[in-house]
């Protein structure tokens, strides 16, 4: 990130006995959604009746986040240094092998949730739940995974369609 | 009394008993399994209560409440891990108990405990709520806007060193609010072209996101854990032993009374709640004990402590809720939500207008004591069973039951693309240490203070009116010691000025306010003020220049 690299540089350059860390980053991250959010906040149409106009309320939230975050980097970086080294830097190979379960879920959550208006619910949550406890709990227990798929998502089906009386999309694929 | 029959009448409605007893169940399942929240149990409930009439859907959310608030111990007693935060303290006596032979007494303890806990508290909400409401009929649109403010920072505070992220996370959660069409005035704000935008983030969708949806997330991070059961017990064999329990509550009924008043307390103040109180009452049951070497090797008074005061915590939290229409917590935020979505908005005439559904609320927050005590028992068995299944099996259900939910609210796919976005949002901020409760406090509250802050500018342009208004005034000096409190407490027990200086600054400064409200009471309470914080600066200032 071109910013970071230029904090760090900088830093690096008067000597400082700084470095950027996670939490540098993120206040970072933050202090450009606040200049993306009040440019945008420019956009709001300001209509000519109304005493507190449109953009105002969301504005003081954007200044006063803002600050925070500039004090946040502020912190961040006269963090001592062994607070920053707590944690080890992990090659992309460690980072993918870490976080495997929470990537599973939300490319299968995602992947569930464009295929939905094809399948249905009925259809698309009992294929979701069996293919993510598959994924999760490994191919041993594939009959326990399908049995707990159709049991829960149909049962809730059930329940929702007609206890509940909730209307649940129906697949335009599936018809279901 | 024609209300209150009403009110009963919804109440003991059979559908509403079931849904109660239903309510209670999961709620006591949802409390005993470790990594399953409470406040993910309520806000997983809320969809449900959509199509109920309010007073039977606030029953229902009450019910998984009491439920939830009671469900920690069971787990904590027989596991040693505590089922919920606000069960922490529950372990310390309550699993060495449980490991010397006498799990039926220690569970017997806990279960007459939070019954006693939140009976003490439904009887002080019903007493407070109407008072504290009329105090509120005192404040006005800046008061209001002020209220809330200190509502979130107060919260922030609560992440102590991280002030600053809880700060940012509670700004974060009123810019969440803004997104979509500007209520007053039907305007469109950070749309950016798109329809789905425009029509803003349902806030219960993006309630269960932040912090079912993360929850799970942060349950199945670990591969190796979230294949494992929380036990491998095929059964327990415990019989809840009620009559002994009685009997020792009965000889520490002072231990009882003092847990619930803390409890109830804790639970008044916006964003503490029972993760704090049941430590804070096992620390002064402990302190006050003549003898305290029994405690963390089985004390009774070690399990009363915690269990009366996390049940007497929602009572507390509930008194703001149902008299200001500000929440004392994140559940009770939640149900600040329930009666949102049911277009009730709480304040000070709430109980006026309202009176029905106020009394259904008292009633249910009482019936819900009585049913979990009856089906704690019932409960245990299916506890062991559900402690058997695996975590990723468990997360599974729960995250396609969520969905379900949540397309439920409004019948929209939208809805649950919000839930699986502020999902992601949730599990991130866990991730780099940002608590979420301001940010749901944010959420919750981001429509009310807008609100409040438009009406108090109509009134008067002069934004100096926030700071002059005594409620207002009292409320912002309340806000910004809060945002200092977490420095205070840094530098407590080292002699430092700011150490010295806090409390007698705190009262003197809340005594201005105190004397512009007028009124003999209030001048009273403020003179006081002055005379505490002179006597305390006397005595850390005086006797030194003394010597």
């Amino acid at each position: 990130m071109l910013p970071a690299y230029l904090l760090n540089k900088i830093i690096q350059q008067r000597g400082l006995n700084m470095s950027l860390n996670r939490d540098s980053l993120v206040a970072l991250c933050l202090i450009m959604l606040s200049g993306g959010l009040m440019l945008a906040s420019f956009e709001i149409r300001e209509p000519d009746y109304g005493v507190l106009s449109p953009a105002a309320w969301p504005r003081l939230i954007i200044i006063i986040l803002g600050v925070l975050s500039v004090i946040y980097l502020l912190q961040s970086i006269r963090m001592p240094k062994e607070a920053k080294d707590a944690a080890p830097r992990k090659s992309i190979g460690e980072f993918i092998l870490y976080w495997r379960n929470v990537i599973a879920v939300f490319s299968i959550f995602a992947l569930y949730l464009i295929v939905l208006p094809y399948l249905g619910m009925l259809i698309g949550n009992i294929l979701f739940s069996f293919i993510l406890l598959t994924v999760l709990g490994g191919w041993r227990a594939i009959l326990m995974h399908l049995l707990v798929a159709l049991g829960a998502s149909g049962g809730m089906w059930l329940l929702f369609t007609y206890v509940l009386e909730v209307f649940l999309p129906r697949g335009s694929l599936t018809g279901l | 009394m024609d209300i209150f029959l009403e009110a009963l009448l919804n109440i003991i409605d059979p559908v509403t008993l079931i849904y109660m007893v239903v309510g209670v169940g999961a709620g006591l399942m949802a409390g005993s399994i470790p990594g399953f929240t409470i406040a993910m149990a309520i806000v997983l409930t809320l969809p449900f209560t959509f199509s109920m009439p309010p007073a039977q859907g606030l029953a229902t959310m009450i019910s998984v409440l009491v439920g939830g608030l009671s469900g920690g111990l069971m787990s904590g007693i027989l596991t040693g891990i505590p089922g919920t935060p606000s069960s922490v303290a529950t372990t310390f006596d309550g699993f060495p108990m449980a490991r010397a032979g006498e799990p039926g007494l220690a569970l017997g303890i806990g279960v007459w405990s939070s019954f006693c806990g939140g009976i003490i508290s439904a009887i002080l909400l019903v007493l407070f709520a109407p008072q504290l409401a009329m105090v509120g009929l005192e404040f006005q649109p800046w008061d209001f806007f002020m209220l809330v403010m200190f509502a979130l920072t107060v919260t922030a505070s609560l992440a102590g060193e991280h002030l600053v992220k809880g700060l940012i996370a509670g700004a974060a959660g009123l810019l969440i609010r803004t997104v979509g069409e500007d209520d007053a005035v039907g305007v469109g704000r950070f749309d950016f072209g798109s329809d789905y935008l425009l029509t803003g983030f349902d806030f219960i969708a993006v309630l269960i996101g932040l912090f079912a949806f993360s929850q799970l997330l942060s349950d199945l991070r670990n591969p190796v854990t979230a294949r494992n059961a929380l036990s491998d017990r095929k059964q327990v064999k415990v019989k809840i032993e009620h009559r002994r329990a009685i009997g020792i509550l009965l000889k520490n009924w002072v231990v009882v009374i003092r847990s619930a008043l803390i409890g109830m307390f804790t639970g008044i103040l916006p964003g503490a709640g029972g993760s704090i109180a049941n430590i804070l009452s096992y620390d002064q049951a402990k302190k006050a004990a003549k003898d305290d070497s029994k405690f963390g090797k089985g004390d009774p008074r070690g399990i009363i402590a915690p269990e009366a005061s996390n049940n007497a915590v929602e009572g507390g939290a509930l008194t703001p809720l149902m008299a200001l229409g500000i929440p004392g917590d994140i559940t009770a935020a939640i149900m600040l939500g329930a009666l949102l979505m049911h277009d009730i908005v709480p304040g000070p005439t709430f109980i006026k207008d309202e009176p029905v559904l106020a009394y259904s609320i008292y009633i249910a927050f009482f019936l819900a004591s009585f049913i979990m005590i009856g089906m704690q028992s019932g409960v245990l068995r299916v506890f062991v069973l559900v402690t058997r299944i695996k975590t990723y099996v468990l997360a599974t259900v729960i995250l396609t039951f969520a969905t379900i939910g949540v397309f439920a609210l409004h019948n929209s796919i939208e809805d649950i693309w919000t839930l699986f976005f502020f999902g992601i949002l949730g599990f991130v901020m866990r991730q780099f240490g940002f608590p979420l409760a301001p940010m749901i406090l944010g959420v919750v509250l981001g429509n009310i203070a807008e609100l409040n802050l438009a009406r108090a500018l109509a009134i008067d342009a002069d934004p100096m009116l926030f700071f002059v208004r005594p409620w207002s005034l009292f409320f912002a000096i309340v806000a910004v010691f809060s945002m200092i409190f977490p420095i205070y407490q840094k530098h407590r027990n080292t002699g430092s000025l700011l150490e010295r200086l806090f409390s007698p600054l705190v009262l003197f400064s809340l005594s201005l306010p105190l004397f512009m409200m007028g009124g003999l009471l209030r001048t009273a309470l403020a003179v006081a003020a002055i005379a505490i914080s002179s006597t305390i600066l006397w005595r850390r200032f005086g006797s030194q220049s003394k010597a």
